[in-house]
């Protein structure tokens, strides 16, 4: 016969509490692969000739809060590299998700202007920096431009889908009811493709991180891509990995950052459905 | 009711639609005739998908037909028209608007002022069993309960024709037998001419005053049956069950 | 009702004590019912009685907490078993022709070939499908769609066939007419038949024994037998007493 537990109230079979050994173990994997990860590191540390080993990069860590370089402390290069991503953010999320809405709805302006913007859409933004630097020089404008450009694309493009994917049901709605076509623009379409405009937020958002880092690699005086260049033209390993570290970790913030707003601006997409 | 006190609400003379599809003529309609009186319950019944929905479509202003014409109250109409209402069948609730807003949606696009749309739209709210849901998103309500959001929405407007298309389509049997003793409730205490369409004979003997049964497509009308139960209706009764099979008999099967 | 004096080994499928709590939820509790060899029963229950629950273990996407399912004696296993489902949405493969589609459970258990092509005449013939061989699902209505995912059921000779809500949507007339398709295929191939469903009429046209399931915790209310000779007429006063009566014991409303 089956020997069952009670706990706390709640009686479990030998099937059940199977299941529940099995979900403890999802949630231990992560860790282990972690621990895995930082073996390999140690590994690689005392065989790769030249890899700076945990100690080495916290070491490196601890030394750079107290000595800045080029008068900037390790949170201040990260301030500066944000600081441009936000500034290019904003501004793509403002005209991007304009150009988008007008793509999406108006068959005009997407016969207009669309294949153009296809065109221009293929090419990747790290292939625009030799010419912006020629024209622009290696100055903050031309860096937030070229931000800018990597992060318009996924808004312009999940705006646009989403517009053109309104469900035609909604819209039906509104002619029933007499809506105008402005009407139907900002209460039903808009509204309808939010959670698309969203999705080109957040990718917009770790395009925009990646792009200000090649920028920074290829000629500024601060941020964290400077701090990578720095370290590798001084031999300097443990400042490149650390800076590689902390890319990630803001890059990781950056994301659950976009994913709560998202949350919080369209509720109706985290309401559990009965 | 006497005939010579019915008035003729809505008239449809000669509704034909068909459409291209795959370069081929698909006929939905075949040249559909119908008066509806006023404040009757009215329903169309007929098999498989085309047809029905279409001439509802027809009727609401989301379609032109390739031929024919539409009169409200004797005067031609052409398009949508304010005192049409309709509840969909694939409810059509705006998942990013709450209840109330939803609700209140028909008298947004009427620019009709704040406070009064709430007036308006919590007596309709009150009116079909939903008042404490005005916060919820239609993803948090059951089907019934989304189903009689719709209702309520339609009503706002004040048409006084309203459209139902398949509203009870989704739900289970038992919920449906619920939300029909609750349209029929709604529609004794605000009386409006409705035209309802469903594919469920049970449902159309239960809830209407006449049936019109359309053939399968391209559709016309096979037969009108004037239901005279008096109501509310007994689905096991003798009387209903013989209505049921001489309507079921007549009907195209639609494989 | 089992009596001590019928062996267990008449019994097909057995639910005993069947209990599930989620958590602190009490959903199921104590279900206990036997089905015979080539038995049609119809379980019938109040909207949110747990049904989709009881389904989910029947088919062991969940364990139960407490009590379990028995098919021929052993504790029913996917593996071992041959368990068919069909359900509200027909689940015909899109890729896949109307014929590949009937074919598909039976090669999925290596059954020899001759033995395929037999079975899968026979649908073909029963269901009158014959010009639909090679035709794709998206090309047929949902009824139809529906009519081959149950002869693929059918076919499969399953030891278990669950059946939930397969005609929920469908006109009343295209209903009827599938109903005694499925009555037509259930005496040609004698599969023992749980049909779920949530329309009562539904439930005394089609089964031999109606399980009527309480509001949650959910639980076996009542058996009734219909021992009405086939096919059945929905206007005859015996029908309709029955079908009053188990109306009564679920009516919510």
């Amino acid at each position: 016969m089956e020997k069952i537990v009670i706990q706390q109230g709640i009686v479990l079979s030998e099937s059940e509490k199977k299941e529940i050994r099995q979900n403890r173990i999802y949630k231990i994997l992560p860790v282990v692969s972690i621990i895995l990860l930082s073996a390999l590191w140690l590994f690689a540390s005392k065989e790769v000739l030249g890899f700076p080993s945990p100690a080495e990069t916290w070491e490196r860590f601890t030394q750079l809060l107290e000595k800045p370089i080029k008068a900037l402390s390790l949170w201040g290069h990260i301030f500066v590299s944000l600081q441009r991503v936000f500034l290019a953010l904003v501004l793509s999320w403002i005209i991007g998700i304009s150009f988008g809405i007008l793509l999406g709805w108006s068959e005009k302006c997407n016969a207009l202007f669309g294949p153009v913007f296809t065109a221009f859409r293929a090419v990747p933004p790290l292939a625009l920096i030799p010419l912006i630097t020629i024209w622009f020089g290696t100055g903050e404008g031309p860096k937030v431009l070229l931000v800018f450009i990597g992060a318009l694309m996924p808004v312009v493009v999940n705006t646009q889908a989403g517009m053109r994917n309104v469900n035609k049901l909604y819209l039906d709605v509104g002619t029933i009811f007499n809506a105008t076509d402005r009407q139907k623009l900002f209460q039903i379409a808009i509204p309808s493709a939010l959670d698309a405009i969203f999705a080109g937020v957040r990718t917009s958002a770790s395009a925009a991180w990646m792009v200000v880092l090649a920028a920074e690699m290829l000629g500024a005086k601060a941020g964290v891509g400077f701090l990578i260049i720095r370290g590798m033209d001084s031999g300097d390993e443990a400042l490149v990995l650390l800076s590689m570290i902390c890319i990630g970790i803001v890059g990781a913030m950056l994301a659950v950052a976009t994913q709560i707003a998202e949350g919080v601006l369209c509720p109706w997409t985290r309401k559990g459905s009965n | 009711m006497p005939v010579d006190e019915k008035r003729v609400k809505l008239r449809l003379e000669n509704i034909s639609q068909s459409y291209v599809v795959n370069n081929k003529v698909f006929d939905a309609v075949s040249n559909i005739s119908l008066d509806v009186y006023d404040n009757e319950f009215l329903v169309i019944l007929g098999p498989g998908h085309c047809g029905k929905s279409v001439l509802l479509n027809i009727i609401g202003g989301l379609e032109k037909p390739v031929e024919g014409s539409k009169y409200l109250d004797g005067e031609k109409l052409t398009g949508s028209d304010k005192r049409i209402g309709m509840v969909f069948q694939k409810l059509a609730l705006m998942p990013w608007k709450t209840v109330m807003s939803n609700v209140e949606f028909g008298l947004q696009m009427a620019s009709v002022e704040k406070t009064k749309r709430r007036e308006i739209a919590q007596q309709y709210i009150d009116l079909v069993g939903l008042k404490g849901f005005e916060k919820s998103y239609p993803s948090q309500l059951s089907g019934g309960m989304k189903q009689r959001v719709g209702i309520a929405r339609a009503y706002t407007n004040n048409p006084e024709i309203l459209l139902m298309d398949e509203p009870f389509g989704q739900l289970d049997a038992q919920t449906r037998y619920a939300m029909q003793e609750e349209i029929q409730r709604v529609w004794y205490q605000q009386k409006r001419t409705i035209i309802f369409v469903t594919n469920n004979i049970e449902e159309a003997v239960y809830l209407g005053d006449r049936i019109v049964l359309l053939s399968k497509c391209p559709a016309s009308v096979k037969q009108i049956y004037n239901i005279d139960l008096p109501r509310p209706r007994d689905t096991i009764e003798p009387k209903f069950l013989a209505i049921r099979k001489e309507i079921s008999d007549n009907t195209d099967l639609a494989l | 009702m089992s009596d001590g004096k019928e062996l267990k080994e008449d019994y097909k499928v057995e639910v005993r004590n069947l209990t599930k709590y989620f958590g602190g939820l009490h959903v199921l509790n104590d279900i206990s019912f036997n089905i015979k060899k080539g038995e049609f029963v119809c379980v019938v229950g109040p909207t949110g009685c747990g049904k989709t629950t009881f389904l989910n273990l029947l088919s062991r996407i969940y364990m139960p907490s407490k009590g379990d399912l028995f098919i021929d004696g052993a504790s029913a296993d996917p593996r071992k078993h041959n368990l068919a489902f069909v359900f509200q949405e027909p689940s015909s493969i899109p890729w896949l022709t109307v014929e590949k589609n009937l074919r598909f459970g039976l090669e999925l258990k290596n059954l020899d070939k001759k033995i395929i092509d037999e079975r899968v005449e026979k649908i073909i013939t029963l269901l009158g499908l014959q010009q639909f061989r090679n035709s794709y699902p998206h090309q047929l209505s949902v009824s139809s769609e529906q009519r081959i995912i149950i002869g693929r059921a059918f076919a499969m000779n399953p030891d278990l066939l669950l059946m939930d809500e397969p005609y929920g949507q469908m006109d009343v007339k295209l209903r009827f007419y599938l109903e005694d398709e499925v009555i037509r295929l259930w005496k040609e191939w004698g599969s023992t038949v749980l049909f779920i469903t949530h329309n009562i009429e539904e439930a005394v046209y089609l089964a031999e024994r109606i399980l009527i399931m309480s509001n949650k915790p959910t639980t076996i209310k009542e058996e009734v037998v219909v021992d009405l000779p086939r096919p059945r007429d929905v206007a005859d006063p015996e029908f309709i007493k029955i079908r009053k009566y188990v109306t009564e014991q679920i009516k919510w409303w």
